[in-house]
């Protein structure tokens, strides 16, 4: 009995290795940054190491914008709707947060609560558009709804409640989450509904659901001609995309000091785009590794270039359109056999 | 009769609700007013329509949403401001801008000139690589150094924001004339030649597919029009800039337009060229790389012209003041050239509410024309319709593609230039611009010429209502309350409307059902 689960068990891991490694390496990642400073574990477990923290919350920044990516990615990558009001459902989440905490002091839970119903409410508003408009016309509308969020959120007539142009502060988080004190705690959470979400969507992507929501990307007029009514599994994939982009706002508000209105721009929008396109459209852990190394460029760019920042960015953008269209998973996919043969002929090389 | 109006029943609805709408928008304002703020909308109507025509041609025939064209609009302004503020820059750069495209120009003769040199394999694959380096080198080692007598971003007294303020106050600052100091003149005119046709040559070498080997005399002859024109710009540079600084502010303005117009046309020719044309096969990806695109273009200007807001001053046929100003009549508005006239005692901006609406119009009309009356305009209008059938009849589309590209960026170049006096440079004009234009096209039909001047207009008319009633408030019926919308509300309007018209007719007023 024991030998087939024996086998199955390093079947799974001998398939998975890479992701394994790369769980295995973010959960030591914040001993190991202490470690370089000289600092014992301990230090680390009473959130004391500076530069372990600082990478702890770089790392949360990038695991919310990795939450963000995806959500985009089932609704453009999978599904294939271009939707460029996107960042409506990011804010909806993060305001909506920092508004019921803050104005109404609502407890966590029920926060979550309230926005997870305010999701879904606006993923059937946007549903309600879906039959009309198809393509660019749904780019367009998504966009004016988009902007309209983004002109109510600035509004000066709304100024107590978000703060308007500023941005929302001053929400206080409750002490046993809270990102200054207890960080270590914020990353594992991060980093454990990251993997939860991640294989969620594998599963999602995986399920006869998904497999139509692909179809409909290759084809939409096949897929309805099979007879699948194509509006319910549209709204199943914006449902899941809005619900995820929400949980990602949510963690924004709580883990930023201030909320700011650009998240509902339709810049932020283009961001989500960016981050998918350097990891590769229609590949799930594409938008994982966009978003790790969509944040680390910029990172590093605002620190060693400061203003022009964003010129190299746009340029990184159209360098990446041009010449690697796929991103890095996509041509991963395709070049691995090649790149597996050349690794074979070189270790033959060598002996 | 009867079968028009029950096909068109919902468009007819909606166009009478509109106008409903603005009678009882008429109502509610003095006549003054409401004769303003109809010119005041129609002059943001025209703007929007100069960028959202050439959008939507280019929509229509490329299908290419070009997220790039707020931006496009925004360098037109700014390069016709260079030429209208600061004419020595402008003849400065014509003489590099000259040798630099001269190699380029040479396009055929370089698959030519491979064939018949004869390399190694592995030269022939190192070759290309060598040549761009050499050619990349060479600019950075010449551009930098050439004389160029331009403003300074980081020194206010010598930023684009003074320069701007003087010569709206009528007097010039004194510009040093640049000198060749740290690179020889001929140096730098033979090297940057050199460089370019390296470069062109080493770009053209990347691509083997083999051409129909024959010489184009055409491709000499422009080259030899650009030598020429670096030559006599170079050598007749003072006298230039002296001619175009003496010249009226008028005759200024007007080269301006045109200079805009024109690089706004050939830069979206070498953007279709360059860029887009090698994703026609992933549509999905031309619309992201104009999104790049638009962020690189924002930040080059911001780069160069500098962050801060500045005006740029309107030329004196509109600019006139004293005497007898705000003239009452035409004819006293004509010996004076005031800047404002009375329209039922309301203040009227001459340039702003009834020149630009008039170019709007002659706009209009001439690309109408263009349309109806060319052959162009028919393979436009054929490739509208259906690309592949106009492909299969032998028509050569990618030549017809280049030239709407530079004909809709070209549009979007002329609608910056006359935008600048009267709404100002920002970094920002182009957004906003563009939204609008959207919203237009997507009110009045995507790829349908008149809907997109329909919607512009709607648009324009919308948002100064808004703004008017803004100042004056509404009052709401059987209360005392007076609503007065806030400056946020006048985007919010307008894409509400855009959302409620798509949903009542997904392919705009005008648009043809799929």
């Amino acid at each position: 009995m024991t030998q087939p689960t024996n086998s199955r068990l390093s079947a799974f891991f001998s398939s998975n290795r890479a992701a394994l490694l790369t769980l295995l390496a973010l959960i030591l990642l914040p001993f190991i940054v202490g470690m370089m400073d000289g600092e014992s574990p301990m230090m680390v477990f009473a959130n004391e190491s500076g530069n372990s923290k600082f990478a702890q919350g770089l790392a949360i920044e990038i695991f919310i914008l990795a939450l963000y990516a995806l959500s985009f990615d089932l609704i453009f990558g999978i599904t294939g709707m271009l939707s460029f009001g996107h960042s409506m459902f990011f804010g909806v989440g993060a305001y909506l947060t920092g508004i019921s905490i803050k104005t109404f002091g609502l407890s966590l839970p029920a926060t979550l609560g309230l926005v997870f119903i305010a999701a879904i409410v606006q993923a059937i508003l946007f549903g309600l558009v879906l039959p009309r408009v198809k393509g660019i016309t749904f780019a367009l509308v998504t966009l004016g709804l988009g902007s309209v969020f983004h002109i109510v959120v600035m509004s000066s007539e709304l100024g107590p409640y978000t703060g308007a142009d500023v941005g929302l502060q001053g929400v206080i988080v409750p002490a046993f989450i809270s990102p200054a004190n207890e960080r270590l705690r914020f990353y594992f959470i991060a980093l454990t509904i990251l993997i939860l979400v991640y294989l969620l969507y594998k599963r999602f992507v995986d399920s006869p659901t998904g497999r139509v929501c692909v179809a409909i990307r290759e084809n939409e007029g096949r897929a309805r001609m099979l007879g699948y009514n194509t509006f319910y599994f549209k709204l199943a994939a914006l449902t899941l995309s809005s619900l995820t982009a929400a949980l990602a706002g949510f963690m924004h508000t709580l883990y930023q000091p201030i909320v700011s209105p650009n998240i509902a721009n339709m810049g932020f929008t283009v961001t989500a785009l960016l981050i998918i396109l350097i990891g590769g459209v229609g590949t799930l852990s594409g938008a994982l590794v966009g978003a790790v190394v969509y944040r680390l460029l910029d990172f590093g760019l605002r620190r060693y270039i400061g203003e022009s920042a964003s010129f190299i960015s746009g340029a990184v953008y159209v360098l990446f359109v041009l010449f690697i269209p796929f991103g890095i998973v996509g041509t991963w996919k395709m070049k691995s056999l090649q790149i597996k043969q050349g690794w074979q002929r070189l270790q033959k090389l060598f002996g | 009769m009867n079968t028009f109006l029950r096909k068109n029943t919902v468009l007819l609805i909606t166009l009478a609700a509109i106008l409903a709408l603005f009678i009882a928008a008429a109502q509610g304002m003095e006549k003054k007013d409401f004769v303003i703020t109809l010119l005041r909308g129609l002059s943001v109507g025209s703007l929007t329509f100069l960028v959202a025509s050439g959008f939507s041609l280019i929509f229509g025939l490329l299908d290419v949403l070009n997220l790039a064209h707020g931006t496009l609009f925004m360098i037109g302004a700014y390069i016709g401001w260079t030429v209208f503020v600061r004419p020595d820059t402008f003849v400065d750069l014509l003489t590099p801008l000259a040798l630099i495209l001269s190699g380029f120009a040479l396009g055929d003769v370089y698959p030519l000139l491979a064939t018949r040199i004869r390399f190694g394999l592995s030269l022939k694959r190192i070759l290309p690589w060598a040549l761009v380096f050499t050619s990349i080198l060479l600019f950075g080692w010449i551009l930098p150094r050439y004389p160029i007598a331009i403003w300074n971003v980081g020194n206010y007294g010598q930023s684009p924001v003074t320069y701007s303020f003087m010569a709206d106050s009528g007097t010039r600052l004194p510009v040093l004339p640049a000198a060749f100091t740290e690179i020889s003149a001929p140096l730098a005119l033979i090297g940057l030649l050199l460089a370019s046709i390296l470069g062109a040559f080493g770009l053209a070498l990347f691509n083997n597919t083999a051409q129909p080997l024959k010489l184009n005399w055409k491709k000499f002859i422009s080259f030899a029009i650009l030598l020429l024109v670096a030559l006599l710009t170079f050598i007749f540079n003072d006298s230039l800039t002296a001619a175009l600084t003496g010249l009226s502010s008028n005759w200024l303005f007007v080269i301006a337009v045109l200079v805009a117009t024109l690089s706004g046309a050939g830069l979206g020719a070498l953007i279709e060229s360059t860029l887009i044309r090698p994703l026609y096969i992933r549509p999905i990806y031309q619309l992201m790389l104009t999104l790049g695109m638009s962020a690189i273009g924002i930040e080059i200007v911001r780069a160069i012209w500098g962050r801060p807001e500045f005006v740029m001053p309107k030329p004196a046929f509109f600019n006139g003041s004293g005497g007898v100003c705000p003239a009452t009549n035409f004819a006293d508005w004509w010996a004076n050239n005031c800047s404002t006239i009375l329209l039922l005692d309301g203040r009227v901006r001459v340039y702003n509410e009834i020149f630009i609406p008039i170019v709007g119009v002659i706009v209009l009309i001439s690309i109408w024309m263009l349309l109806q009356r060319t052959r162009l305009g028919m393979v436009i209008r054929a490739g509208v319709q259906d690309r592949e059938m106009v492909e299969a009849l032998g028509i050569n589309v990618r030549r017809v593609f280049t030239m709407v590209f530079a004909l809709g960026v070209g549009l979007a170049a002329l609608g910056g230039i006359l935008a600048a006096p009267s709404m100002g440079l920002s970094n920002a004009m182009g957004e906003s611009l563009f939204l609008n234009a959207l919203i237009a096209l997507a009110i009045g039909g995507l790829t349908n010429y008149p809907g997109a001047a329909l919607g512009s207009v709607l648009v324009g008319l919308i948002q100064q209502f808004i703004i008017k009633y803004g100042q004056i408030g509404i009052a709401i019926p059987f209360t005392d309350i007076i609503f007065k919308p806030t400056p946020p509300l006048v985007p919010a309007s307008t894409v509400l409307l855009m959302v409620i018209i798509l949903l009542i007719l997904p392919n705009g007023l005008l648009g043809k059902k799929e």
